[in-house]
């Protein structure tokens, strides 16, 4: 042991890092701190450690040429042992920070972390967060399957809105005026070298500003952020009822990490990496191209914009958004910090994540999208058949055939476009069916001009049948009684001659 | 130390033997494009199911499940359906050099498939079918004879009746009529040409009747008729 502390005390003598790392370790921090509302930040650089480590292991093997990138995932999901395992745990693991940094920016926003004096390390976090997202698109680009390939084009095209400049920015994010080797060269790069390195440096700012101005006390209504006085209080607080960060604060967040890491680790063991999907490979036109996680809601957003307000939200709102964010510390410095006292804090969080929310699930329903293989792959439920005539089974013929399938669902299978049918002879008259196939109308196309009079007329026989067996389908009660009453109906869809 | 030990070897032991069996671990094969994509199963399921059925029975169109129809149909025949689509009905072409989306190499995959999967040698159980194609001139006055005589009695039923219903005729072509006649469709209970009753005893249809019934119902076919129907204003608006 005496030779150990020599060693250590010759290397004391010339780093002299004993002082300031007691310093950071055992500086006192408020008690209720100590909470488990506060392990976020850390978990989120315990995920960017191990980012960093599986990214290098992964960059061994990886090929990051748009001939071979594509096979050298493949290599490594089959061919190197647990070559999978590493993808699957730096997949899992950015899907996990993505979603801790957005926790731990929803908490510091609730808890008003951000008041004074901690605007800066806000903002520093809001870059981090820019980061974040700038890392798992370009990650995504790298798997340079049909998905990044497609994402990436989107993503140019966004970029090609920018009045003036758009054409040039392109270009550069592209390397070219296509997505070609030069581009994933590029990306490479931003998600190698340069975004990482950013990372790094504005994460040793932000952990230095949390260090030196020390962890927000647990907030108190009533309790208010004044510049003149905020200091002094907080450093009565910290030494008065303080306690040392470690072990007082700091056994919190290593749990939490530990058990985020083990989360990753199972994640990535039980669903496995995330592709590479198909090849990339611009002629290949049978694919559905959807963005990873982080980005779906921008997917639903976008599908639901109407054309003309396009470019103006696709300039606008991504500098609205972080100059709002960037904004939040100088508009709200001083004052209530409790959430119990903001309420406009707390609804304006809640808006945010019920809307985040609802245009992520949308965009993993894509309601917007024809599904182009319904047609040829959805089966129909064989109980619609079992009674049916050949009329009504030639009905579900061009019901398939005709690709009415791709909109409408039928048995929980097809698309979402138009109004599933599974019960549409509840809601409508044969008549009134073959009027919407042939004129269209609202989202449908009419189809008139497409479908032969012996086609609508097997067509709507089948959708007659469609209607659950307790309930009785729709009829026109005005033709009964006109019938009933021996008088014609006039301009009624009367059948017989 | 001992449990220390066990505790470093017990994960190296996992990782060696347990992780390729992991949910996770990848065991299928490297995507492959669309076009290299030469699984029976992968093919049907997206290409024809949905108008077949699942393993070829229960779908509206013809049931290529049935063991019959696999041994009425030669692999050219079915070749050229596929490829090219039946004239006058809704299955349509698949083939590239008809503007489908499967190559040569696949549309062989799925007849190689399905003669694996629903084939069978003893079919027919000995009898010998008429032939799939027709090969005199059916008779209208004979076909409808033979159809009051041997079609009606079930056709009549209200749930099948409108097999003589012209826009049902429209929409089927003479030869998928034949088909139907001579090899059924067993998921539906439509009786193959032997019309095997209740109490198993079977009159076989001869060649010429399929024929003529063929033509009979042929005949029927009219689509001006059906074109004649208005389309209907629904009152009070639509949806």
């Amino acid at each position: 042991m005496p030779r150990l502390k020599r060693i250590y005390d010759w290397f004391e003598q010339r780093l002299q890092v004993e002082g300031p790392v007691k310093e950071a370790v055992l500086h006192k921090v408020p008690r209720n701190t100590a909470s488990w509302w506060y392990v976020f930040g850390s978990a989120a650089f315990t995920l960017l450690m191990l980012q960093i480590v599986t990214g290098i292991l992964l960059a061994l093997v990886y090929v990051p040429s748009a001939a071979e990138a594509w096979n050298s995932l493949n290599i490594l999901n089959h061919q190197v042992p647990l070559g999978w395992f590493l993808r699957a745990i730096h997949a899992w693991g950015s899907n996990f920070m993505v979603a801790v940094v957005f926790i731990h920016m929803a908490q510091v926003f609730l808890f008003g972390a951000y008041k004074f004096p901690r605007e800066l390390t806000w903002t520093v976090g809001v870059f981090l967060l820019l980061m974040t997202l700038g890392m798992a698109f370009t990650g995504q680009v790298l798997r340079f399957d049909q998905d990044a390939y497609w994402g990436l084009g989107i993503g140019v095209f966004i970029l090609s809105r920018v009045p003036w400049a758009g054409g040039a920015l392109v270009h550069l994010l592209l390397g070219g005026p296509t997505i070609a080797g030069e581009t994933l060269t590029r990306f490479f790069a931003l998600h190698v070298f340069v975004i990482p390195g950013m990372l790094l440096f504005l994460v040793a700012v932000h952990v230095w500003m949390v260090l030196k101005l020390g962890i927000n006390e647990w907030p108190m209504p009533g309790r208010l952020v004044r510049k003149e006085t905020y200091i002094a209080e907080y450093n009565k607080l910290a030494h008065e009822d303080g306690i040392p960060f470690v072990p007082g604060a700091f056994w919190k967040d290593l749990i939490f990490s530990g058990a985020v890491l083990a989360a990753v680790a199972i994640c990535a063991a039980v669903f496995g990496p995330s592709g590479p999907g198909g090849q990339p490979d611009p002629s290949i036109t049978q694919t559905v191209p959807k963005p990873d996680f982080p980005f779906l809601w921008i997917y639903a957003v976008l599908s639901y914009l109407p054309p003309s307000m396009e470019t103006p939200f696709i300039v606008l709102a991504p500098i609205a958004m972080v100059a709002g964010l960037l904004a939040v510390p100088f508009v709200a410095g001083e004052g209530e910090k409790s959430w119990h006292r903001r309420p406009i804090a707390v609804l304006a969080l809640s808006m945010v994540a019920v809307s985040w929310a609802v245009f992520t699930h949308l965009a993993m329903l894509t309601p917007w999208s024809p599904h182009m293989n319904a047609w040829s792959g959805d089966t129909l439920p064989v109980e619609y058949l079992r009674e049916a005539t050949p009329l009504v089974r030639q009905g579900a013929v061009i019901f398939q055939a005709k690709q009415c399938r791709n909109c409408h669902s039928i048995g929980g299978h097809g698309g979402e476009r138009g109004p599933t049918l599974d019960a549409v002879a509840t809601r409508m008259t044969p008549d009134q069916m073959r009027y919407k196939v042939v004129t269209g109308g609202g989202n449908m196309p009419a189809y008139g001009k497409n479908l032969s009079p012996p086609e609508i007329e097997a067509l709507v026989s089948f959708l007659e049948t469609l209607h659950p067996k307790n309930e009785p389908p729709a009829f026109d009660a005005s033709q009964q009684a006109a019938e009933s009453s021996g008088a014609p109906a006039a301009g009624s869809g009367s059948r017989t001659p | 130390m001992r449990r220390g030990a066990l505790a470093l070897v017990l994960p190296l032991v996992f990782a060696l033997t347990g992780c390729g069996r992991l949910p996770g671990a990848r065991a299928e094969a490297t995507p492959a494009r669309p076009e290299d994509v030469l699984d029976f199963h992968t093919l049907y399921s997206t290409n024809c199911q949905a108008c077949h059925g699942a393993n070829g029975h229960n779908g509206p169109a013809m049931e290529l499940g049935n063991p019959e129809y696999q041994a009425l149909v030669d692999d050219a025949t079915l070749r050229k359906w596929i490829s090219g689509g039946m004239p006058g009905t809704e299955m349509p072409a698949f083939a590239q050099s008809a503007g489908g989306m499967l190559t040569d190499a696949q549309i062989n995959a799925i007849i190689a498939g399905m003669r694996k999967e629903w084939g069978s040698p003893s079919a027919f159980a000995g009898a010998t079918p008429p032939p799939y194609a027709a090969t005199q001139a059916g008779d209208v006055r004979r076909g409808q004879q033979a159809y009051q005589a041997r079609c009606a009695s079930c056709h009549q039923k209200p749930s099948r009746q409108q097999v003589t219903s012209p826009a049902y005729l429209s929409l089927v072509s003479d030869q998928a009529l034949r088909t139907i006649i001579i090899a059924g469709r067993p998921d539906i209970g439509q009786p193959d040409w032997r019309l095997t009753d209740a109490n198993g005893s079977a009159r076989p249809l001869a060649a010429q009747d399929v024929t003529d019934i063929v033509t009979y119902l042929g005949s029927l076919r009219n689509p001006a008729a059906v074109s004649a129907a208005p389309i209907p204003v629904p009152r009070g608006g639509t949806q």
